[in-house]
């Protein structure tokens, strides 16, 4: 039942999508993470993710724009062991104390048919600001049936050199200076 | 703990090289091994939950080129960033954590390559009382000196997928997916 009255909404939504005009949505908190990937003495690769982010992103659809003002709360920082997530919180490394937020504003929003393909910006992380470019690995709007709204989102992935960001920590050790980050983004249509 | 991430650049140099004759049984080290869960949510963004630390042991003997690896996997840790989220997960439908509070993968088929790394894993992943074949391939796979815990240290990045509902998780089905990616880091220390 939930499901067949899903689908026809769905269905309904494609009909309607055609009137896009440039619309709010506010990140989805619960659906919003950033994720950095790091590579340990060319073993394994350790995780930590971020928990908490909050913001805004603009789309318009038909004329292909959109805009994104994302921050981050640094000290939200999860690895899954407790003295991991500390060093890393530490003024050695990304000084929460100091900085408690990273920053993500874009500059570009790149299209591929309705698809959102890539977001150029800037990224300010430990206080220093340096350009980005995200990749979408996904991209997609849906009705959400919970929250009874448009929903869009998707996967988006850049590879930053931490050392421009003045996080140097390790360099010397071998701890690698380039730093995969995997968004998961969804945001709700106000 | 400190001690456990540093680890002097010269002491880190691969270490597959020196072979050890006969079966080596290594311990996994709790600080980096995780299991990390995705599944695409509405077709549009990739849910991740990760659980861990996860317990166990792995013993290899290179030589014979085989191996036999044991995971306990603590599902009760499962950590999505959302509070909500995971009490959700743990729910009956789900992972069912309060009867099944670990899920185990046991494998005793190993691949190795000409290097005698460790390429693919495989054995029974049993979760929520169900076992299910799986296949966990090596993304990358090292073993090093390490200078600071003064043991040979082996580990990498290893990947697989299941379908929940084989597992009758099912909760959601088809909004969020019944294919779910696992993403595994491991490092484990010889004795």
């Amino acid at each position: 039942m939930f499901k067949t009255s899903l689908l026809a909404l769905v269905a309904a939504l494609g009909v309607t999508a055609a009137h896009a005009e440039s619309a709010t949505y506010a990140i989805d908190p619960s659906h919003t993470f950033a994720t950095f990937e790091i590579g340990h003495f060319g073993t394994s690769t350790n995780r930590g993710r971020f928990n908490k982010t909050s913001g805004t992103v603009t789309l318009d659809k038909a004329a292909k724009t959109g805009a994104l003002d994302v921050t981050v709360d640094t000290t939200s920082l999860d690895t899954g062991t407790a003295a991991f997530t500390k060093h890393i919180s530490s003024e050695e490394i990304l000084n929460v104390a100091a900085n408690p937020t990273a920053k993500l504003v874009s500059t570009k929003f790149v299209f591929s048919g309705d698809k959102v393909v890539e977001i150029d910006g800037n990224l300010t992380l430990n206080g220093k600001t340096n350009p980005v470019v995200l990749k979408a690995q996904n991209f997609n709007c849906y009705q959400n049936p919970m929250v009874k709204r448009e929903v869009c989102g998707g996967d988006f992935d850049a590879t930053i050199v931490r050392s421009q960001y003045g996080v140097s920590y390790g360099l010397n050790y071998g701890f690698p200076d380039n730093v995969h980050l995997v968004i998961q983004v969804e945001a709700v249509k106000q | 703990m400190a001690a456990l991430v540093l680890c002097a650049s010269a002491g880190c140099l691969p270490a597959l090289a020196q072979s050890v004759a006969g079966p080596v049984t290594y311990q996994l080290d709790p600080n980096h091994t995780f299991v990390t869960f995705e599944v695409l949510h509405f077709g549009t963004s990739t849910l991740r939950g990760r659980i861990g630390p996860v317990n166990g042991e792995v013993t290899i003997d290179r030589a014979a080129k085989t191996g036999d690896l044991r995971l306990r996997i603590p599902v009760t840790t499962v950590s999505t960033g959302s509070r909500l989220l995971d009490a959700r997960l743990k729910e009956p439908d789900l992972l069912a954590t309060t009867d099944y509070p670990e899920a185990y993968f046991v494998a005793t088929k190993f691949q190795f390559d000409d290097a005698g790394g460790v390429r693919e894993v495989r054995g029974e992943f049993t979760f929520r009382g169900a076992g299910e074949p799986l296949s966990l391939v090596a993304r990358s796979f090292a073993c090093r000196q390490d200078a600071v815990l003064k043991r040979q240290v082996c580990g990498g990045d290893f990947e697989g997928a299941v379908k929940r509902s084989r597992f009758g998780a099912t909760m959601g089905l088809p909004f969020v997916g019944d294919d779910v990616h696992l993403v595994v880091q491991v490092e484990a220390i010889a004795p």
